[in-house]
């Protein structure tokens, strides 16, 4: 089974394999091409760079391996805190959308109530009062002192 | 100079700047004595609002943020046991004790007047040091500065901690490739858009910084809670008692203060160092230097091996300034956050900022003496009433946090795309982060990937198309050869490491 360090030096290296093919792929323009330091150059030394530390990584890994097998991956974290984290990521993605046709507002109340919600905050007061509050006075700040634009939203307008 | 000194005077005791700083010490205390949320979390959330603000008072609340958030940081390190910062771990291994034995009062008093100490020492050397270094750094070239740069990057991945070396490299060389995405300010080119007219003008660095620190840092602590027995985080009534030190206990601690400040500014100076070695050297060297009967209070709750990590801390942040002021190369994550966001308001750091900036060279520097006025006088006693943040429902604060960062970035930008980016690079730096993979070599490529390629080019231009100019010049073949030596530093470490493994077998 890999470990974790192998797991990480694995993805990078895959990572700058895929961006080395577009650094080679750089479209040059015409007085580039003859130039010695181009718009390429640095973009295909750190593929190179890249590379070779990756594969450092890996061989260090791989020799030091036998003595390391206690750092292999351990299932410490539960699947509730991972769950968690991945509906806060999609609560983000949506709140990233919504933000502009629900407008400033509803958008953030809605974001922070379910937020809230998703961390276990059950009781209704600290739901309510640390959320609805918070937006209004954020907006009131915003628009009315500070005179910054806040999206209304598309729906409403 | 003295012309200099009396711009920045004038700009550090201008009213909105002694707000800014006053602001600064208590955010930046209030987010460093959160478990798990550091000073570059702390300044992260600080840039949108100091893009409103100008180069000079935005420097001056983010330097507050920065030396509020150590100490907060030691707060929480003494009264619960967790350091919201990894430069005041060491201020537990004493402190904590001290509490435990009902004198939180009085650690958190030594916390607070050595970190004053530290953090005015700091100060002053760094108003003598600061121009003498700029002055030598004017006769440097293009090459000499791509070396500078390059010796930064491998010195923070050097100084990263054991057997992340490479790893801190591979973080380096990502952040690098992140700087190359938009169009090449040299050619024109477009490089790695993949025709999304977003990217253009590359990855903004305030998207960078707050989904790399402030989102992921928040995630990782729903994903990965920190182990803490529930009782020790307790803080309803937390026992503050006396904070009154005796002229015996002052005079016990004056010279500890003296010595520690002075390790932690030099050590603060070296790019990549910073506080957590700073504190942890100068912990060695005072449990050292300590009589025999001493020396065993030393995790005990001993008032010198409190005061000995927290003047070099405070004295560290201060010293990691230098680099970053004159050379224009920060020696630490947090300082390459502030790189950044002076870069963004069109400042270029560097030996000329003090020529072509004075007002933002030297109110940052003077700010530093009244931040530290100010974290003494009023922290000391609002401690208590800090130590309540501590209480506040988990829940709550992670979800702020998030909304914070996102808005932040949405204020600057309003531009949607941007939020949608920047959960996606939260998303990666969260599984960097599982993966042990440190996140400040890759910001400070990022922050430097730039410059490095502007220099390079010229120097190569400059040179007729010839890389000779990497040995011509004494100085750049010096700074190469350090950067080597730094590189080979943990070579050997793991060679030695490894040998010692298999002789064991």
């Amino acid at each position: 089974m890999m470990n974790r360090e192998l797991i990480g030096s694995t993805l990078f290296l895959l990572l700058f394999v895929c961006y080395g093919i577009y650094a080679w792929q750089i479209p040059l323009m015409p007085f580039e091409e003859y130039e010695s330091v181009n718009s390429a150059s640095l973009p295909k030394l750190y593929t190179v760079l890249g590379m070779v530390i990756c594969l450092l990584a890996m061989i260090a890994e791989i020799v030091k391996a036998p003595v390391n097998k206690k750092r292999e991956i351990k299932t410490t974290i539960s699947w509730k805190s991972i769950r968690q984290t991945l509906l806060l990521i999609v609560l983000m993605l949506l709140y990233s959308g919504l933000l502009e046709p629900l407008g400033f507002v509803l958008a953030t109340t809605v974001f922070l109530l379910v937020g809230f919600w998703l961390m276990g905050e059950r009781r209704k007061k600290i739901l309510l009062l640390a959320s609805i509050p918070v937006v209004i006075i954020f907006w009131i700040i915003m628009t009315q002192l500070l005179g910054v634009y806040l999206a209304p939203g598309e729906f409403w307008s | 100079m003295l012309d200099g000194i009396l711009t920045g005077l004038s700009t550090a005791f201008a009213w909105q700047n002694l707000m800014y700083v006053i602001i600064g010490c208590f955010v930046g205390t209030f987010i460093g004595m959160l478990p798990g949320l550091g000073p570059m979390t702390a300044i992260a959330l600080m840039i949108p609002i100091t893009y409103s603000i100008g180069a000079d008072s935005g420097m001056i609340l983010m330097a507050g943020v920065y030396y509020g958030a150590i100490f907060g940081g030691s707060t929480s390190s003494i009264l619960i046991n967790a350091p919201g910062v990894a430069g005041t771990v060491a201020s537990s291994f004493d402190g904590y004790p001290m509490a435990k034995q009902g004198h939180a009062g009085k650690a958190l008093a030594i916390a607070a007047y050595a970190s004053f100490t530290g953090g005015t020492i700091g100060a002053l050397m760094l108003m003598v040091a600061a121009p003498l270094l700029a002055e030598v750094s004017l006769s440097f070239h293009s090459a000499d500065y791509m070396m500078l740069m390059f010796l930064g990057l491998t010195a923070i991945a050097a100084f990263s901690n054991k057997g992340q070396f490479l790893k801190a490299m591979m973080m380096t060389v990502f952040g690098l490739m992140l700087a190359t995405i938009g169009i090449d300010p040299s050619s024109g080119t477009e490089r790695f858009t993949f025709g999304q007219a977003d990217l253009l003008d590359g990855v903004s660095f305030l998207l960078v910084a707050m989904a790399t620190f402030a989102l992921s840092e928040a995630l990782i602590n729903v994903i990965r809670p920190e182990q803490k027995n529930p009782g020790e985080l307790d803080m309803g009534t937390p026992k503050i008692g006396s904070t009154k030190l005796s002229k015996a206990e002052v005079k016990e601690l004056a010279p500890t203060v003296g010595r520690s400040s002075l390790l932690g500014f030099l050590i603060g100076v070296l790019p990549g160092a910073g506080a957590t070695i700073a504190s942890f050297m100068a912990y060695a060297c005072e449990r050292n230097l300590a009589p025999k009967a001493l020396q065993e209070r030393f995790g005990q709750g001993s008032m010198r091996g409190l005061a000995a990590p927290e003047s070099a801390n405070n004295a560290a942040c201060t010293g990691s300034f230098v680099p970053l002021l004159t050379l224009g190369i920060p020696g630490s994550g947090t300082t390459a956050i502030m790189l950044g966001a002076l870069i963004a308001y069109g400042i270029q750091p560097g030996p000329t900022l003090m020529q072509e900036n004075p007002a933002v060279f030297w109110s940052v520097i003077i700010s530093m003496y009244f931040g530290n006025i100010v974290l003494l006088i009023l922290n000391l006693p609002l401690i208590p009433y800090f130590a309540k943040a501590l209480t506040l429902p988990r829940a709550v604060l992670t979800v702020m946090i998030l909304f914070f960062s996102l808005i932040g970035v949405y204020l600057v930008t309003f531009n949607t795309f941007d939020l949608f980016m920047m959960v996606g690079v939260a998303a990666i730096a969260l599984i960097l982060r599982l993966l042990s993979f440190p996140m400040a070599p890759l910001l400070l490529g990022f922050i430097l990937g730039d410059m490095i390629e502007r220099n390079y080019r010229r120097a190569v231009m400059i040179s007729d198309g010839s890389i000779s100019f990497l040995w011509e010049r004494p100085l750049t073949l010096a700074i190469g050869v350090v950067a080597i030596l730094v590189l080979l530093i943990p070579l050997k470490s793991f060679l030695s490491n490894y040998l010692r493994q298999d002789a064991k077998l």
